[in-house]
C-alpha cells in the first residue's frame, strides 16, 4: 500500500471518527434537521387524509427526503462553510490529504445520520397514520431508500465544493430549499409541474430516484413516462456525474488555493 | 434636565438598536437573506403546499394552504431571525456589557424589532400579492384597508412573539433549536395548512396562544370580506398575543437580568 493511499484512508477514517464523535457530543442538530420534515411529515399526511391509503406513503417519502435532506446535503454541503466559520479552511486544503476525503468522511456520517432521521420521520407518520405502512416491496423499498440518500449525498458533495467559492452557502441553502423540495417532486410526482421545469428537475439525480421509488412502493403510480428501470438509468448516471463533478472541481479548488496562497478572494 | 435626557436616551437606544441589531444580533438579516425571505421563500413554501394539496385532492384546499402559508412565512424574518438576538450577544460576548449599560431595556429590545416587523410587513405583502396573482385566491373588493390593518397586526404580533423566544433563548446555550420548533409548528398548530378543528383538542389550545394562528385567521377574514366585527374580534386577539408576548420577553429579560448581576456571571446561561 502507498504511503498516499494509506494518509487518505487514514485522513477519511479520523474525518470519519471525528464527525461521529462532534455528532455525539452535540446532538442538538438532529432535532433542526428533523423538526422540519417530521412536521411537514404530519402536514402533509393531514392533507392526504381520505385521499386513500398509498398517499400515506407520498407524506413518508416526503418527510423523509426532507429529512435526509436537512442531515445529508445541507450537512455536507455546510462542511465548507463549517470549515471557513472555524477557520480550519486553510489548514486542510494544505494538509497532504486531498480535501475531497476529508469530505467524503463528512458525507458518509451524514448520510448515516440521515438515514437515522429518515427513520425516525417514517415512525412518527406511521404512527400517526395507526395502521401498517402499505409497502409492495419493504426490502426493495429500503434499499432504494438507502440509494435515495446517496443521490442527495452526491448533490451535497457538489454543493460542498462550490461552497469554497463563495460564501453564499448559506442563502443557497435556507432560501432553496423549498424550491429544491418542489425540483425534485419531493412529495409529488415531477410530472405534476409545469413541462417546462422538467428538464430543470432532471438534473438533479434525487428527482430520478424518488420517481423509481414511488414506482416500486405505489402500485399504479403514474411518474415518468419512461418508467422505473430508465428511472435507474437517470439516477445513476446523474450520481456518478455529479460524483464527477464535485471531484473535478475539488481538484481546481486545491491548485486555486495553492496557488494563490489564501481564500480571502472568496 | 433629567426629563429630556431620559427621552433623548429612550429614542437614541431605540433606533440606535433599530439600526444596528440587523447588522449585528439579529439572525439571516443580510440584505440577500431579507430580499430571498421577502420574494422567494413566499412564492416556494405557496408552491409547495399548493402541489401538495392539488395531489391531495382537497376541496378549497389550494386556495386554504396558500392563503395560510403566505402568512405563515412571516415567521422566517419575524421569529427566526428575532429570537437569535440575545444568543448572537453571548456569542459576541457583548452580553456583559449591555447588561450594566443603563440604556432603557424595552426601546433596547423593542428597538431590535423595528426592522423585522418591516420586513415581516413586507414578506407577508409581498405572498399575499403572490396569492391572488398567481394562485387566483378570492380577493373580497374593499377589505384592502382591512388585509392592511391584519397584516401590520401579525407583523408586530410576530415580532412580539420572536422577541419572547429570545427572552427565553437567554437561558439557553443556543436559540437556533427554539427557533426551528416555531419555525415549523406554526406549520401544524396555526391552522395555515388545514382547520385547526381537525387537530387534537390540546393541540388546539396550544396553536390558540400562537399569534399565528389569529393572525392567519384575522387575513383569510379580510380576504373573505368579513364584517367589521369579526375583523376587531380577531386584530384584538392578535395585539392580544403580541402585548402578551412583548410583555413576558421583558419579564425574562428582566429575571436573567436580576440573576446574572447577582451572581456576577453569565456564563451558567
Amino acid at each position: 500500500m502507498g504511503a498516499s493511499t494509506y494518509s487518505r484512508r487514514v485522513s477519511l477514517v479520523a474525518v470519519l471518527r471525528l464527525s461521529v464523535l462532534t455528532f455525539l457530543a452535540d446532538p442538538q442538530w438532529l432535532v433542526p434537521s428533523l423538526i422540519a420534515p417530521v412536521i411537514f411529515g404530519l402536514v402533509s399526511y393531514e392533507l392526504f387524509t381520505g385521499a386513500g391509503p398509498w398517499f400515506v406513503l407520498y407524506a413518508i417519502l416526503g418527510a423523509g427526503m426532507m429529512s435526509m435532506w436537512g442531515q445529508t446535503l445541507y450537512g455536507s454541503g455546510w462542511a465548507t462553510g463549517q470549515d471557513r466559520h472555524l477557520g480550519t479552511l486553510e489548514p486542510t486544503l494544505t494538509a497532504p490529504t486531498p480535501y475531497v476525503y476529508v469530505v467524503l468522511g463528512r458525507v458518509i456520517w451524514n448520510t448515516v445520520a440521515g438515514l437515522f432521521g429518515g427513520l425516525i420521520v417514517f415512525v412518527v407518520v406511521a404512527i400517526t397514520y395507526g395502521h401498517p405502512i402499505p409497502l409492495a416491496n419493504p426490502l426493495e423499498f429500503l434499499l432504494m431508500f438507502v440509494f435515495v440518500i446517496v443521490t442527495l449525498a452526491a448533490v451535497g458533495v457538489v454543493f460542498a465544493a462550490a461552497y469554497v467559492y463563495t460564501r453564499y452557502a448559506g442563502f443557497v441553502q435556507n432560501v432553496g430549499e423549498f424550491a429544491f423540495y418542489i425540483g425534485t417532486g419531493c412529495m409529488f410526482p415531477v410530472v405534476l409541474l409545469p413541462f417546462w421545469s422538467n428538464p430543470i428537475s432532471l438534473v438533479l439525480p434525487p428527482t430520478w430516484a424518488l420517481d423509481a421509488l414511488r414506482y416500486l412502493a405505489i402500485p399504479g403510480y403514474q411518474g415518468f413516462g419512461w418508467g422505473f428501470w430508465w428511472d435507474m438509468v437517470g439516477a445513476v448516471g446523474t450520481t456518478l456525474l455529479y460524483l464527477g463533478i464535485a471531484a473535478s472541481v475539488f481538484r481546481r479548488v486545491e491548485r486555486h488555493v495553492l496557488e494563490a496562497g489564501d481564500l480571502n478572494d472568496w | 434636565m433629567t426629563e429630556p435626557a431620559l427621552r433623548s436616551s429612550f429614542t437614541r437606544t431605540f433606533w440606535v438598536n433599530a439600526i444596528f441589531a440587523p447588522r449585528t444580533s439579529l439572525g439571516f438579516m443580510r440584505l440577500d437573506f431579507v430580499l430571498g425571505t421577502i420574494f422567494i421563500i413566499p412564492l416556494t413554501q405557496m408552491t409547495f403546499f399548493a402541489f401538495v394539496a392539488s395531489l391531495s385532492g382537497t376541496p378549497g384546499g389550494v386556495a386554504f394552504v396558500v392563503v395560510g402559508n403566505a402568512v405563515a412565512t412571516v415567521t422566517y424574518s419575524s421569529v427566526f431571525s428575532v429570537c437569535q438576538t440575545t444568543d448572537n450577544e453571548k456569542e459576541a460576548g457583548t452580553m456583559e456589557h449591555l447588561l450594566v449599560s443603563p440604556a432603557n431595556r424595552f426601546a433596547l429590545y423593542f428597538g431590535r424589532g423595528l426592522i423585522p416587523v418591516l420586513a415581516s410587513l413586507a414578506t407577508v405583502a409581498v405572498a399575499i400579492v403572490y396569492a391572488v396573482t398567481i394562485f387566483h385566491v378570492p380577493f373580497a373588493g374593499g377589505s384592502v384597508g382591512d388585509l392592511a390593518v391584519s397584516i401590520t397586526l401579525t407583523a408586530f404580533a410576530m415580532v412580539g412573539f420572536g422577541l419572547l423566544l429570545g427572552g427565553v433563548a437567554l437561558y439557553l446555550r443556543t436559540s437556533i433549536i427554539l427557533g426551528n420548533i416555531f419555525l415549523f409548528l406554526g406549520l401544524l398548530l396555526s391552522g395555515a395548512n388545514f382547520p385547526l378543528s381537525v387537530l387534537p383538542l390540546p393541540l388546539q389550545y396550544v396553536g390558540d396562544l400562537l399569534p399565528l394562528t389569529w393572525g392567519i385567521s384575522a387575513v383569510r377574514a379580510a380576504l373573505a370580506g368579513a364584517p367589521l366585527g369579526t375583523m376587531l374580534t380577531l386584530w384584538g386577539y392578535v395585539a392580544l398575543c403580541g402585548i402578551v408576548s412583548i410583555g413576558l420577553s421583558m419579564a425574562l429579560w428582566n429575571t436573567f437580568e436580576r440573576r446574572a448581576l447577582s451572581t456576577g456571571s453569565i456564563a451558567r446561561f
